[in-house]
């Protein structure tokens, strides 16, 4: 920021003072009490459908998975309903015309995505459970293997509303999507069987230390966007 | 009021608006320009969509970028491209509209039926919105644009793709929505505004050119436009406007800066010649 625009910012701070927003929990309380479910998630049923279908397959194919590739495989598959959830419904909400009409209105489309990640999330937590639990293949390890299936949810999450913050582009978060399977296939051809050693070796400590750095970035991404009062003054 | 003091709009090294100065209170403001001028730059920069890169806009002095959603509770918008759920009646897609701007339910029903009415979609608010014509589809965009009872209401291109006569018919709508309201639109359809606004702006070279009435920008040509049946006979410099048959003669109506004596009859100008005479060396 150059002195200009400096000083004009600490002119227009001084002479109308800093606005607070809203904390991000009022904010879904009112999202919730003055839009509705039923608004929320508008037209996202086919897109959800799809989304489950697709998961619903990749599932199957993680539970014919060997034995052996269970921890990276769960690890993979962890944060896929929600990528595909985002990437089907928010593609779908960016190609529709309604865009731009719902970014002028009260609470922008991109809050509206915000709070339906929420959802996602929690969605894709139950199933992180049943996931880890299938990963682990009913042994000790489900303790670290579950944490570090968060971490890798809160982590797509946290991208994922960071992406749907910074880009207007209607493809951005499906190749995000894309990319994160081929990333996971890449490091299960490329490192093989050390990487399923090093996700089953690690600490339970260390594993639920990298879900609260991912769920932390999560909040902090959603407290952003829920929050989000556009670049003050000088923008 | 709404004003906009020095606002410039910039995409990396390329700036698409540099230091505009407007004002707009009630009435219908249209934003003149050719494809590609900024118009839309503008309108969404009004519409909160993108913001500006150096300067700001006020609405009764505040910026409208720390009034955020309380800004936004008083406009409606149209954009260019308006998309719609084609499965939807109007009344569905309304009621959808006004979930999300935050109308209270017995006041939303209410006001969906008054608009439905207003936009003359009475007759077909239980039917599909896929069996509609363009104007019809804009008629529901204005609905939806007018669900919060707007005090600014922000309309691209809103006859872009219409009949002549639905254009009309939008017109007369715009007419009478912009009583109590400031209503700015876009065009580049010189006929669209030319009875409806009570201010015309025009962009030019990413800057702001004039801000007028429509008679006070026509002036700005007075005694340069003329009409002849024998263009080959003008020597002076001229550009040429528009071409008509009339009687079996082609009459040419052009501009020129320097007194054409009798071999042409000098015209009154109106705002497509303006168009025409300011954006000259614009790719047409």
């Amino acid at each position: 920021m150059n002195d200009f625009d400096k000083n004009a910012s600490i002119d227009t701070i001084l002479d109308r003072g800093l606005v607070k927003p809203p904390a991000a929990g009022e904010r879904i309380g009112s999202m919730l009490r003055e839009l509705g479910l039923r608004f929320i998630f508008w037209d996202t049923g086919y897109s959800l459908f799809f989304a489950a279908l697709t998961f619903g397959c990749a599932f199957v194919l993680f539970m014919l998975m060997p034995e052996e590739s269970g921890a990276s495989a769960a690890v993979a598959i962890a944060p896929l309903l929600m990528l595909l959830a985002v990437s089907f419904a928010e593609t779908s909400e960016r190609l529709g015309g309604l865009y731009e009409i719902k970014q002028t209105c009260r609470y922008t489309i991109r809050q509206i995505a915000a709070l339906r990640v929420i959802v996602y999330s929690a969605a894709g937590t139950v199933l992180t459970a049943i996931v880890a639990f299938a990963g682990a293949n009913g042994e000790g390890g489900f303790l670290s293997l579950f944490p570090l299936c968060l971490a890798a949810l809160f982590v797509c999450s946290a991208l994922s509303l960071s992406m749907l913050h910074r880009t207007r582009n209607e493809w951005f978060h499906a190749l995000f999507t894309a990319g994160w399977i081929f990333a996971n296939l890449a490091l299960g051809f490329a490192a093989g069987e050390r990487w399923e050693n090093l996700l089953r070796g690690m600490p339970a400590a260390l594993s639920i230390g990298f879900a609260v750095i991912g769920a932390a970035l999560f909040v902090w991404q959603l407290s952003k966007m829920l929050r989000e009062v556009k670049p003050y003054a000088i923008a | 009021m709404l004003s906009l003091n020095r606002v410039t709009k910039q995409y990396g090294n390329f700036t698409a608006l540099e230091h505009i100065d407007l004002e707009f209170s009630q009435g219908v403001y249209a934003l003149l320009a050719p494809n590609g001028a900024g118009k839309t730059t503008l309108i969404k920069m009004l519409a909160t969509l993108i913001f500006p890169t150096r300067g700001e806009i006020l609405w009764h002095g505040d910026d409208i970028v720390a009034l955020d959603a309380s800004y936004r509770e008083l406009i409606g918008y149209l954009p260019q491209d308006f998309g719609y759920y084609r499965n939807h009646t109007p009344r569905e897609f309304l009621r959808y509209m006004a979930a999300v701007k935050c109308l209270k339910r017995d006041q939303a029903a209410q006001r969906i039926d008054e608009l439905i009415d207003l936009v003359g979609l009475s007759e077909v608010r239980g039917k599909k919105m896929r069996k509609f014509s363009g104007g019809m589809i804009q008629r529901v965009g204005i609905a939806q644009a007018m669900l919060n009872n707007p005090q600014i209401l922000i309309l691209d291109e809103p006859t872009a793709g219409l009949d002549p006569k639905e254009r009309v018919r939008f017109r007369n709508l715009i007419s009478s929505l912009s009583k109590d309201r400031i209503v700015i639109l876009s065009t580049h359809i010189v006929s669209d505004i030319e009875t409806i606004a009570g201010s015309v702006i025009l962009l030019k070279d990413r800057r702001l050119f004039a801000q007028d009435s429509p008679a006070a920008v026509c002036a700005t040509l007075a005694g340069k436009v003329y009409e002849t049946d024998a263009i080959e006979d003008i020597r002076v410099p001229h550009l040429l406007l528009t071409e008509r048959q009339e009687n079996g003669r082609t009459v040419t109506r052009f501009a020129s800066e320097h007194d054409c004596g009798e071999s042409a009859q000098s015209v009154n100008p109106n705002l497509e010649d303006v168009f025409l005479y300011v954006y000259r060396d614009e790719e047409r």
